[in-house]
C-alpha cells in the first residue's frame, strides 16, 4: 500500500460548518469534511440531501450562507478572498454537461486556457487536442456539440475542466443525463483520472464506481452528513436506517 | 370599381421614389435602434439598480404610447425648445428611439433564454462577468435574437408609413398624393400594398427560414 501512503500529502481542502439557505429553506444544515491531496470522495444520498448544492458552494457557484472553506491554505471568503483564482483551481463537471454549444469541442477546451490564463491559441489548442485524445475525443475536435452524444459531450466537459489544470475536480452527478449504454464512456474517462492522482469529489448513485475509485464515501441526507467511510464500509455494513433504506433502493435500481 | 393598372404602371416611378424614402429610412432608423436596443437591453441587465430602472422606464414609457405621438413630439415639439431637425432625420431619430426600446426587449429575452448552466460552467473555468457575456453569453445571443430582429424590421418598414403625419414623402404619402391628383382611391393605394409586401414578404419568409436554423 506504498500508494496509498503516496496519496496522502496533507489536506487540499477543510470546509467546517458550512450552511446553504435558499430563501428561509435551509440545504445544508452544518456540513463539515476535509479532503487529502489525491483523495477521492463519493458523496451520495437521496435527491434533496444537499449533496449537488454542497458540491457548488465549494467554487462559489453558489454562495455558502456561512461556514468556512480552506481551499489549498487559503480560507476562502468572498471578497476576501478571490473567488475567480479559486475556479481556476477547481474543475466543475456538470449533470448537464453545459458544454458550449457554439463552439467546437476544440474550442470548448481552449477557451478557458486562453480567455482565463492569457496563453497563446496555438498553445491553448495545442494542449486541447491532446487532451481531447485523452477523453477518447481526437476525432471530433472540430465537432460542435449539437452532433455529439450525451457521453461525447460530457467528455469535452471534463477535458475543458483539464485544460485548467485544476487541483480538485467537482463532478455534479455526471452521468445522470446520459443514456445508460454510453455511461462506461464516462466512467472510463474518470476511473483514468482517478489513477493518475487525481484529486476528486464526486456526487453520483454509480455503486461500482464508487466501489472502485472512492477512498472515502460520504452518505447525505436532509443537508447532513450521515455517515462516512470506506466504500466498504458504508456500502456493506451502513450503521444507519436511513443509509440502509437508501442502499436497498439503490442496489434495486 | 376596378384596379386601373395603367395609373399604377403610369406612377410606378413615382411610387417606388416614395418606396426608396421608406426603404432608406426603414435601414437608417432601424441600424441606430439595433445599436442602441443593445446597449439599452445590456445596461438593464447588468447595469445596476439606477441604470437598471432608468432604462427600464425608458423601455416602458416607450412602449406604453404610439410611434406616432414620438414623431409629433420629435418634429413639431422640440423645435419650440430649440431642437430642429429636418424631416427626415426628425423621423429616423424617433423611430429609433421607438425600436431600441422594443429591440432592448428582443435582446434581453435572448439573454434570459440561454440556460444558466452556460453561465455556471464559464464562471467554474474562473471567467468574470464581462468575459462569460463576451465569450459565453453574447455569441449565443446574437443567433437567437436574429429572427425576432427580422421581425422587428418587418414591423418597421410599415410604421415607416407614420411619418405621413410629418409630410414625409414616403410610399404611402405618395400613393395618397396619386389618388388625390385622378380621384382614382383604389388603385394607388393597392399598388402601394404590393410594394409594402414586395419588401416585407422576403424578410418575414428569412426570418422564418433563420428561426429553423436556431432550432
Amino acid at each position: 500500500m506504498a500508494d496509498d501512503e503516496l496519496r496522502s500529502t496533507g489536506k487540499i481542502l477543510d470546509v467546517v460548518d458550512l450552511h446553504k439557505s435558499f430563501g428561509t429553506l435551509e440545504v445544508i444544515k452544518g456540513v463539515s469534511f476535509g479532503l487529502d491531496h489525491k483523495e477521492r470522495l463519493v458523496l451520495m444520498g437521496p435527491s434533496g440531501s444537499g449533496k449537488s448544492t454542497l458540491v457548488r458552494c465549494l467554487n462559489w457557484i453558489e454562495p455558502p450562507t456561512s461556514g468556512r472553506i480552506v481551499f489549498d491554505g487559503q480560507e476562502v471568503q468572498a471578497g476576501a478572498c478571490d473567488i475567480r483564482k479559486l475556479r481556476e483551481d477547481i474543475g466543475m463537471v456538470f449533470q448537464q454537461f453545459n458544454v458550449f454549444p457554439h463552439l467546437t469541442a476544440l474550442q470548448n477546451v481552449a477557451l478557458g486556457p486562453i480567455v482565463v490564463k492569457k496563453l497563446p491559441r496555438a498553445d491553448a489548442e495545442a494542449e486541447a487536442r491532446e487532451l481531447l485524445a485523452k477523453v477518447g475525443l481526437a476525432h471530433r475536435a472540430d465537432h460542435k456539440p449539437g452532433q455529439m452524444s450525451g457521453g461525447e459531450q460530457q467528455r469535452v466537459a471534463i477535458a475543458r475542466a483539464l485544460a485548467m489544470h485544476p487541483k480538485l475536480m467537482l463532478f455534479d452527478e455526471p452521468t445522470s443525463s446520459i443514456d445508460v449504454e454510453l455511461i462506461h464512456e464516462v466512467l472510463d474517462v474518470m476511473v483514468k483520472l482517478a489513477d493518475e492522482g487525481m484529486t476528486m469529489i464526486v456526487v453520483t448513485h454509480e455503486m461500482g464506481f464508487a466501489k472502485e475509485v472512492a477512498d472515502r464515501v460520504i452518505f447525505m441526507d436532509q443537508g447532513l452528513i450521515i455517515e462516512t467511510g470506506t466504500p466498504a464500509e458504508v456500502f456493506e455494513h451502513p450503521q444507519q436506517e436511513r443509509t440502509q433504506n437508501f442502499l436497498s433502493k439503490v442496489h434495486l435500481a | 370599381m376596378a384596379i386601373d393598372v395603367r395609373l399604377i404602371w403610369e406612377k410606378l416611378p413615382f411610387l417606388l421614389g416614395g418606396a426608396w424614402t421608406t426603404f432608406s429610412l426603414t435601414c437608417v432608423s432601424m441600424v441606430f435602434a439595433t445599436v442602441a436596443g443593445l446597449i439599452v437591453g445590456l445596461l438593464n441587465m447588468f447595469g445596476g439598480r439606477v441604470l437598471g430602472t432608468i432604462t427600464r422606464v425608458y423601455i416602458e414609457a416607450v412602449r406604453g404610447t404610439p410611434a406616432l405621438l414620438l414623431i409629433l413630439i420629435v418634429y413639431y415639439a422640440l423645435p419650440r425648445i430649440g431642437l430642429n431637425f429636418p424631416q427626415f432625420p426628425a423621423a429616423a431619430v424617433s423611430l429609433a428611439v421607438c425600436y431600441a426600446a422594443y429591440i432592448a426587449e428582443v435582446f434581453r429575452s435572448a439573454v434570459e433564454s440561454i440556460p444558466m448552466g452556460q453561465t455556471e460552467a464559464a464562471y467554474s473555468l474562473g471567467m468574470s462577468r464581462m468575459q462569460s457575456l463576451r465569450y459565453i453569453i453574447l455569441p449565443q445571443t446574437f443567433r437567437r435574437v436574429l429572427p425576432p430582429l427580422a421581425n422587428e424590421f418587418a414591423a418597421l418598414i410599415k410604421d415607416t408609413s407614420l411619418v405621413a403625419f410629418i409630410s414625409m414623402e414616403d410610399l404611402l404619402f405618395r400613393s395618397k398624393m396619386v389618388s388625390a391628383a385622378t380621384y382614382d382611391y383604389f388603385s394607388p393605394l393597392v399598388g402601394a400594398a404590393l410594394i409594402y409586401l414586395v419588401m416585407t414578404l422576403p424578410i418575414m419568409q428569412w426570418s422564418r427560414n433563420l428561426e429553423k436554423k436556431v432550432d
